[in-house]
């Protein structure tokens, strides 16, 4: 449990969990949960030991190595705080409920969907989105580019992403470990011959 | 003087060139519309109706007023208002964040007077029905009646009769409807918006604002997909504009959230069709006797093609728009013509089947005699047979035995198109050698934006990436809205035409100071060199350089002999069908498409595995699923409305019919074409696999295993 974010309550605005309590505060606190939780069940919860947090609050991210302050509340996705607060528009909101993929960042190197990661939870991890990416002649972008792995482009910051991950785990991938690997994504222009092949493609050229 | 024909000898043009702004969208440094956060952007967020049908007696705004954030309320249904369907609009409140937005929006009071529903279109063709739109929710049009088709049903050797229907299915745009607008000043509006049509959505922001259309700038530099569902600023857009003129002028973001999108975005009608088809031995088709519905929601437009490519010397048709309290349809890629295709063909199929005779020859016999298309359909059905095998693989329906069957099966399908002939493109070449291509046209993902710097660089002898292809501004010459497969027949003769005087210009400024001052007519342009008789003399930007301080800019208009309307295509589908679980199995998709000349093969490439793939979605897996006890949509996300994946494409063959007769024709759209036949091609292998019509799309286990309990009497 860390306690770097203070806790600033600003009347109305609903109380939120967090530390240890991150994993059963995120599955209550989704957007689609109808209402905040009540103040006296916050209190039962906190008296487990669960920190309370609500209000706004100062948080410092580590995007693409460079250190980026925002105000967030707690309830703030991390793809929201990078779209909304800190103009980092590579990663897009599409189905904002882990299922098209299209937010897709790294987070400690993992693949993650950003729209349903809390930003808070995001502090002291290492974020990067594909606007770190090398664009060079043996990059993902590269052989998106080359393969015509794109039309309106909106899910293809996620495939990218979802793409660069796939090879920095599993440089070799079969073609049956490409569309696995890029399973949790979705276009809808159906690019997906141009994608598989540009996934392929840049396993190649990283080799080289 | 403008040309009415393209050069023969092309170096770029009907070659694969990659297109310009896919590394800025592979890298995520392209800006859409929804990433654009002018400074100072207030977030709008909207009340929806969670009813599908109910009068607003009081609506109480003054809690969520004073929230914090909260900067401006409009309220779009007001007290004594209907709203008509899930998801139909109610208020916008613009709040510094967007958190603050959503709790406003959560402390808006509305009471509402719920009123029975009709949200099904069961609900809405039953005896008193509650009534959707005044005079009733079922429309009948006029029924069309062609030679005797009762006579013709009589005589035949065969009749099928069949009942075949398709659900109503969402665009699922990625990127949501919605723009950015801000008032400038007193006077004048820019916004960004995700249109598939700057000019039309400026209009609409002038008009709903009362200024002048000159003093509205519409901006869509990308933008994340439409499918005709964004053909203008919409509802949405245009209270975006007042509530910025209400905080002052301060940007206001609106874009709708996934749930709206499914349920106000626009959606495909459905279609139903209880059809008679009579046909001779010889494989002819005699006559056909169809009663047809769908609904468009609470608006018409469920009216879709039939008969579709064939023809049918007899028949009659009656088609009835059954209004519901559904969100309203709006154009879908290929309007209507999915729908028609999927009816035709399977008639035509279950027809071939009980005559006992190849689905491939029932089609060749039945294409109208003297119309355009049927050469090109008959050498394309001779291509894609080839291609999937159909010889050597294709077994009568019926004949196959076991567990895991596989079946095949084609679908034929024809778009109009073509381009409109008033659009403008300008060309301006500056002394630094810059040639900058400008139209208010936009790029939907299509590749228009490319298209343009080709047809440039084939002018000008010069690379695609030398030119500067600036469009999605409304401020610019004239453009098209894209739609309907004609933003490339439209824009490329002007474009065409725009170059090659602009070429013809600069000649007649640098002539005269060359050495020898040679007459024009001997000056060429070719990898980036000014040719005098053939031979380079100095390079492409030492040429502009004499041109002095004005630049030369053209404008471009279109001439006949550019461009033409009017596609076939044909596809085939070979599919694996588990008898015991219903799950089908694509194995392999063919289509083999005619679009006359095309610009970048690449990128048309693109948009036919876009089409089949758009289309194996409509057969395989979309639906809205609306509760008829709630009236509301069941599926508004992307986990329940399934689209497929990349493990669910099979192997897809794209052929491109192109003898040299198809490039005399000119320029011709693709967008809609290929993503017509696929899902009529998917059914028909379904049927074939399993030797049972599933009469009921999309292909899912469970309208599979439907079909199959229904023949053994247990449905």
């Amino acid at each position: 449990m860390r306690d770097n974010a203070s806790s600033s309550n600003s009347g109305n605005r609903r109380d939120f969990l967090r530390g240890s309590g991150v994993a059963a505060a995120t599955a209550v606190f989704t957007q689609t949960a109808q209402v905040g939780m009540d103040e006296a069940a916050a209190e039962a919860l906190a008296a487990q030991g669960v920190a309370v947090q609500s209000g706004s609050m100062k948080i410092t991210l580590q995007v693409n190595g460079q250190s980026m302050v925002s105000e967030v509340e707690p309830r703030s996705t991390l793809l929201d705080v990078l779209r909304h607060r800190l103009d980092v528009t590579g990663p897009k909101r599409v189905c904002d409920r882990s299922s098209c993929g299209a937010c897709t960042i790294l987070l400690n190197g993992q693949s993650i969907y950003s729209c349903t990661t809390l930003a808070v939870a995001a502090q002291g991890k290492e974020i990067r989105t594909l606007e770190s990416f090398d664009t060079g002649p043996k990059s993902v972008a590269h052989a998106f580019h080359q393969n015509d792995g794109l039309m309106c482009g909106y899910c293809t910051p996620g495939f990218v992403t979802a793409c660069q991950a796939l090879l920095e785990k599993n440089p070799n991938p079969t073609l049956e470990e490409v569309k696995k690997g890029l399973d949790g994504n979705i276009c809808r222009c159906g690019t997906y011959v141009g994608v598989v092949q540009a996934a392929l493609d840049a396993a190649k050229a990283i080799k080289v | 003087m403008a040309a009415n024909s393209w050069p023969e000898q092309t170096k770029l043009i009907n070659t694969r060139i990659p297109r310009l702004d896919g590394i800025a969208k592979a890298s995520g440094k392209a800006k859409y519309p929804s990433d654009e956060r002018p400074e100072g952007t207030l977030f709008g967020v909207i009340l929806y109706s969670p009813h599908p049908h109910a009068k607003i007696k009081s609506i109480d705004t003054t809690v969520a007023e004073k929230m914090a954030g909260v900067k401006a309320i409009e309220v779009i249904a007001g007290p004594g208002k209907f709203v008509r369907y899930h998801g139909d609009d109610i208020a916008i409140v613009a709040a510094e964040s967007e958190e603050q937005a959503l709790d406003a929006v959560r402390a808006i009071k509305v009471d509402y007077e719920l009123l029975p529903h009709a949200a099904t279109e069961e609900q809405a063709m039953a005896k008193n029905a509650p009534e959707v739109v005044r005079g009733g929710n079922v429309r009948k049009g006029r029924a069309q009646t062609t030679g005797k088709p009762d006579e013709a049903l009589q005589k035949a050797d065969a009749v099928i009769e069949a009942a075949y229907s398709v659900p109503v299915v969402t665009h699922v745009c990625l990127e949501t409807h919605g723009l950015t607008a801000r008032w400038d000043d007193k006077n004048h509006i820019t916004a960004w918006a995700s249109t598939q049509a700057v000019t039309a959505t400026a209009n609409e922001l002038a008009e709903s604002n009362e200024i002048p259309v000159s003093n509205v700038t519409v901006l869509t530099e990308v933008m994340g997909g439409g499918f005709g569902s964004k053909f203008g600023a919409d509802i949405w857009g245009t209270t975006a504009a007042r509530l910025s003129k209400k905080v002052g002028g301060r940007p206001v973001k609106i874009f709708l959230d996934r749930i709206q999108e499914h349920l106000a975005g626009g959606n495909r009608p459905s279609a139903s069709a209880k059809i008679k088809l009579a046909g001779n031995k010889d494989g002819k088709i005699t006559g056909m006797i169809a009663e047809t519905h769908g609904t468009g929601g609470v608006a018409r437009g469920a009216q879709f093609p039939l008969p579709y490519v064939y023809s049918i010397p007899n028949f009659k048709r009656e088609h009835s728009d059954v209004f519901v309290n559904g969100g309203n349809a709006r154009a879908m890629r290929a309007p209507g013509h999915p729908e028609g295709c999927i009816i035709m063909e399977s008639a035509i199929d279950d027809l071939a089947a009980k005559l006992g005779i190849d689905p491939l020859e029932i089609r060749k016999a039945n294409l109208a005699p003297g119309d355009f298309r049927t050469k090109i359909y008959l050498d394309e059905i001779a291509i894609g047979a080839d291609l999937i095998g159909w010889k050597q693989n294709y077994k009568p329906r019926g004949t196959q035995k076991g567990i895991i069957r596989r079946g095949f099966g084609l679908a034929l399908h024809q778009w109009g198109g073509g381009g409109a002939n008033d659009k403008q493109v300008s060309c301006t070449i500056s002394s630094d050698g810059t040639i900058e291509l400008k139209s208010a046209t936009q790029d939907i993902g299509t590749g228009i934006r490319t298209v343009l710097a080709i047809i440039a660089a084939e002018v000008f002898g010069l690379k695609p990436t030398d030119i500067k292809s600036n469009i999605g501004n409304s401020t610019f010459p004239p453009g098209q809205s894209s739609g309907g497969s004609t933003t490339t027949p439209s824009m490329s003769p002007p474009c065409y035409n725009a170059c090659l005087e602009a070429r013809d210009e600069l000649f007649k400024k640098i002539a005269p100071g060359l050495r020898g001052t040679p007459p024009v007519t001997d000056l060429s342009l070719a990898d980036g060199q000014l040719l005098v008789k053939g031979q380079p003399v100095m390079s492409f930007k030492d040429a502009c350089r004499k041109i002095g301080m004005n630049p030369i800019s053209t404008l471009g208009k279109s001439s006949p002999g550019l461009a033409s309307n009017g596609v076939g295509g044909v596809q085939f589908v070979d599919v694996t069908v588990d008898m015991e679980t219903g799950v089908v199995k694509l194995n392999k998709i063919v289509a083999v498409q005619d679009s006359g000349l095309i610009i970048d093969k690449m990128t048309w490439e693109s948009q036919v595995y876009g089409g089949v793939i758009g289309g194996l979605n409509y057969g395989m897996f979309e639906e809205r699923v609306v509760d008829p006890i709630s009236g509301r949509m069941l599926n508004p996300d992307m986990e329940l409305y399934q689209l497929a994946g990349a493990s669910d494409i099979p192997e897809i063959i794209v052929h491109a019919y192109e003898p040299p007769e198809q490039k005399q024709r000119g320029v011709i759209g693709i967008g809609e074409p290929p993503t017509i036949g696929t899902a009529a091609a998917i059914g028909n292998a379904v049927s074939n696999a399993i030797g049972v019509r599933v009469t009921h799309w999309p292909m899912t286990p469970m309208n599979v295993l439907n079909a199959l309990a229904a023949q053994e009497g247990k449905a």
